[in-house]
């Protein structure tokens, strides 16, 4: 979805947007192909490109994971759950909008933030049988963690955002980086940065304040 | 000065530094103000370090591979030798994101961890996340409390008046709870600079093992400040600046053991409810 957060590699075009050629058939026994060509072929179905991503990526999503939950079942699961998604998904992968890890990292933190959520659900039926098991009168149903809802439903919008404007506010947000950097780094002009993150923010405002879990809690 | 363009508001709601002009506009206009509130809970909302760019890679157990081919049915598989040389072995990362330290609890501590940013950290293996047991025994034992012991000794110690540093604003006598024999006053006292302090005058034997330390509550109990340590005779706590004694309006003292964890016991001693 993004092509902003990964380091330029390969035939990767430099500009946000950009549309890259056609893939070309990679001949038998040629070398390896390049992280584009993985991304074209994963986008095609190609069976092999899971693998190459795997071998590629599975890492850097795996750290990711392993940041949010220690390493365990949680972030194994995350993991797999991230390349599942990820294959049987592939036609909402855009080789076009930017290169495949980048997309992989967006999977992954739906799928944290899903884990997140879950977790939460979990807490409220465990405290609900503790408070049941005492016999004590309860406040009605415990409450949703409204960070954790907030967090899911954020990020789904955030999927719905074209380019350039995921990648910028993808940067913001994720690389911690300010307009002027990103301008740097996307070779957009500074007043266009600003302008999409003013329209993002506003978006992700309104669908906060009209179905954010805190104001409905 | 007009108002802030809506970027200058987008930006200020990143953070990040506004022009001389724009800045002080916006720290005096509330409408500006309100509106950096209302963009930045998205910020806030998805800005945490879990969900940053990716910084250390990790190479996941060679097993996983076993669950994602049985799950897609794909028949290709990555060779486990390259996904292992593609995370360097652990060690300190370079660029990993500054993680924001949870502040320590200069303002009211939620008995359960509400929906604040920095997100709570989770233990590593542990899919059910129940209740702390030292809570949860403390919420029992401050209903029970609430329910016989508030009301007989509130408002049973007349408001001083000018103390010698400041004015009483309010008062509350504190009484034993079960098992217990503490008693004392508790007062909140407004000094001329506009800060509050708490003044605990406690009558108890040193307890057999731990120390005493002084709260404020909520009514329900559902949120709690810790205020510090309290001994034997008079003792006054500075209250955190913009607390609202009508909202956390219980003194409690509790005994703690000496075991590092920063949370209430459960185990209190003498409560008593402020009143004004
Ligand atoms: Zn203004």
């Amino acid at each position: 979805m993004t092509g902003l957060l990964e380091p330029r590699t390969g035939r990767w075009s430099p500009r946000v947007g950009d549309v890259t050629t056609q893939a070309e058939p990679v001949p038998p026994g040629a070398a390896e192909p390049d992280d584009d060509e993985v991304g074209r072929r994963f986008a095609a179905g190609d069976e092999q490109a899971l693998a190459w991503a795997y071998e590629r990526w599975a890492a850097r999503v795996h750290g990711m994971a392993v940041r949010a939950f220690g390493p365990g079942p949680d972030a194994e699961d995350v993991t797999q759950q991230t390349f599942v998604s990820a294959w049987t998904g592939r036609a909402g992968y855009r080789p076009d909008q930017g290169p495949l890890p980048a997309w992989l990292t967006g999977v992954c933190r739906h799928k944290i933030a899903d884990t997140w959520a879950k977790r939460d659900r979990q807490r409220r039926a465990a405290e609900a049988a503790i408070i049941e098991a005492q016999a004590r009168p309860t406040g009605g149903p415990q409450p949703v963690d409204a960070a954790v809802a907030d967090r899911v439903l954020l990020l789904g919008e955030l999927d719905r955002l074209g380019q350039p404007q995921r990648g910028i506010i993808e940067l913001a947000f994720f690389a911690d980086l300010t307009h002027a950097q990103i301008s740097e780094r996307t070779g957009l002009p500074l007043g266009t940065v600003k302008s999409h993150i003013r329209r993002t923010l506003e978006r992700l405002r309104d669908r906060l304040e009209v179905d954010g879990a805190a104001l409905h809690a | 000065m007009p108002h802030c363009t809506p970027e200058d508001l987008g930006l200020a709601a990143l953070r990040e530094p506004l022009g001389p002009d724009a800045a002080e506009h916006l720290a005096g206009c509330a409408s500006c103000t309100d509106e950096v509130g209302r963009l930045r809970r998205a910020v806030d909302v998805l800005t945490v370090p879990e969900l940053a760019e990716p910084t250390a890679p990790v190479a996941p157990p060679p097993a996983l591979w076993a669950g994602i081919a049985a799950a897609t049915g794909v028949s290709s598989a990555p060779r486990p030798q390259v996904v292992a040389a593609s995370a360097p072995p652990a060690g300190p990362v370079p660029d990993a994101p500054p993680v924001p330290l949870a502040p320590l609890p200069a303002e009211p501590v939620p008995l359960r961890p509400a929906a604040a940013r920095p997100l709570p950290p989770e233990p590593p293996v542990a899919p059910v996340v129940p209740l702390r047991p030292r809570r949860s025994r403390l919420l029992l034992a401050a209903a029970a409390a609430l329910v016989v012991g508030l009301g007989v000794g509130a408002g049973a110690v007349a408001l001083s008046g000018r103390e010698d540093e400041g004015v009483a604003v309010a008062a509350a006598q504190l009484d034993p709870l079960a098992g217990s024999d503490a008693t004392g006053t508790a007062s909140v006292v407004e000094r001329e600079d506009g800060t509050r302090v708490l003044r605990v005058e406690l009558a108890a034997d040193a307890p057999a093992e731990g120390y005493y330390e002084a709260w404020l509550l909520t009514e329900s109990v559902s949120g709690l400040v810790p205020l510090g340590v309290v001994r034997a005779g008079t003792e006054e706590f500075e209250l955190p600046p913009g607390i609202d004694i009508g909202e956390y309006p219980v003194v409690d003292v509790s005994v703690e053991p000496l075991d590092g964890d920063p949370a209430h016991s459960g185990e209190s001693v003498a409560r008593g409810l402020l009143e004004s």
